[in-house]
């Protein structure tokens, strides 16, 4: 078989039509780094003056090898292969009560989301950390260090509505698609059959944790954000519990270890306040009628001191 | 003395939590929560206020003798100093347990005991008066 960039006499633009078009597609698709130019079309095209010091045009990189999109059981096995990796690294938190709460209000934010059949699980860490994690396929986590610095439930909702927006926008499935490689899907298939502490959900766990360690796209992090705070609406919360949770997070001095990981994977919460001041329709003003203090969330939490 | 602890307590949960904030724009404090509603006082950005209390996208601050309504963007907490976490303690969770972690079955096994259901979630909703609701843009 002809290789696909060969030009031939019939197609003497071949090659340059479908270079074009791998370009155009590798930079649809988007790269990890926001801060990567978009790849340019292969036509000349005068250079800005004054040049920097360079010789030539590089060629245009080739199209990333982007696994496969995966069906709805194989992400969700993927998911578990990710979640179970996640929980190697720190355990649950023991009481029930506490776990048996957050699962409802994350079910019930989730039932409330685009996806709400998939089969939601949510847990919490037992770190001192701060941070949040969503898998592909629904198992969302949050760590203690971050439950201790909510006040109400609109909170935590606001902090679970944005994990679900992850997994609904597909953001860490592509992330794995990403960075996964291709010969990875062989394992992705035999998954439910090999079972997660298998070779191969050891390596489709070492992705995704990999993509935890490293951060998704700052665009990602802003869209999860304000789907969040849509879903947290719909859902009958105060909308703006997100933004509460942002505010605190911002008061938090840069370099304290309990943020050492969330800081250098997420935009910084006064990046991500001034996105959503700006991204926030105003008439969402409309229905933050406060929701009653919640004595269920002070029955599971005991809620922090006023600084 | 009895009367005296009782108004106080009463005051005291007037109060949803009050915290130190800094303006971060210059802000009208309003008379209620509204953008129409009259101005009674003008603060300069960098002035430290106290937060009131929060109702949704506004909050009631009050500045010197001045309290009014203005919006929840419009102030950042300060940040805070001597931090909670205090010492060096190990974090635990960062990037260099998470390269090294190995899939534990027996605690994603727990996780799903803890899953909770449609009719489990629809049932706290309610108790929590909390409806599904659009977000459509009224009036």
């Amino acid at each position: 078989m002809k290789p696909p960039f060969a030009p031939s006499k019939r197609y003497p633009f071949a090659v340059s039509a479908l270079a074009l078009i791998a370009v155009l597609l590798s930079a649809a698709c988007g790269t990890p780094d926001a801060n990567r130019p978009a790849a340019q079309p292969q036509v000349t095209a005068p250079a800005p003056s004054p040049p920097p010091a360079v010789v030539a045009e590089p060629p245009p990189p080739p199209p990333p090898e982007i696994l496969r999109e995966l069906t709805e059981a194989e992400e969700i096995e993927v998911g578990n292969a990710i979640a179970a990796g996640l929980l190697g690294a720190s355990p649950l938190a023991k009481s029930q009560q506490q776990q048996k709460y957050l699962n409802n209000v994350g079910f019930w934010l989730a039932l409330n989301s685009g996806r709400p059949e998939l089969p939601w699980h949510f847990g919490i860490i037992e770190s001192s950390t701060i941070n949040a994690f969503a898998t592909p396929g629904g198992n969302v986590f949050v760590t203690r260090g971050l439950i201790e610095r909510t006040r109400s439930e609109s909170e935590l909702a606001g902090i679970l509505a944005r994990e679900i927006a992850h997994v609904v926008q597909r953001h860490y499935l592509n992330d794995f698609r990403k960075n996964a490689p291709k010969w990875l899907i062989a394992d992705v298939v035999s998954l439910k059959s090999n079972g997660l502490a298998s070779d191969s959900g050891r390596a489709i766990a070492r992705v995704g944790l990999e993509g935890f360690a490293r951060g998704l796209p700052r665009e990602d992090v802003f869209e999860a954000d304000k789907i969040g705070i849509a879903i947290a609406g719909r859902s009958g919360y105060e909308p703006y519990g997100l933004v509460a949770v942002l505010q605190t997070l911002n008061a938090i001095p840069p370099n304290d270890p309990a943020m050492a990981l969330f800081n250098t994977t997420h935009p910084s919460p006064a990046d991500r306040l001034a996105t959503l001041e700006k991204d926030l329709p105003p008439w969402y003003e409309a229905f933050a009628k406060p929701n009653p203090a919640l004595a269920r969330y002070s029955a599971a939490f005991k809620p922090p001191k006023p600084l | 003395m009895l009367l005296l602890a009782a108004i106080g307590s009463v005051a005291a949960a007037a109060l949803v939590f009050a915290e130190p904030a800094v303006t971060v724009k210059e802000v009208s404090l309003r008379q209620t929560p509204a953008s129409d509603a009259k101005t009674l006082a003008t603060v300069p950005p960098g002035t430290r206020v106290n937060l009131v209390k929060r109702e949704g996208a506004w909050v009631e601050l009050q500045a010197g003798k001045n309290t009014g309504w203005t919006k929840f963007f419009d102030i950042r907490l300060p940040v805070a100093t001597g931090g909670r976490s205090g010492g060096a303690q190990t974090p635990g969770l960062d990037a260099a347990a998470l390269g090294k972690a190995a899939p534990n079955v027996q605690e994603f096994s727990l996780l799903l005991t803890f899953a909770s259901s449609k009719q489990q979630a629809q049932a706290f909703a309610k108790a929590g008066k909390l409806d599904a609701r659009k977000l459509e843009r009224n009036q």
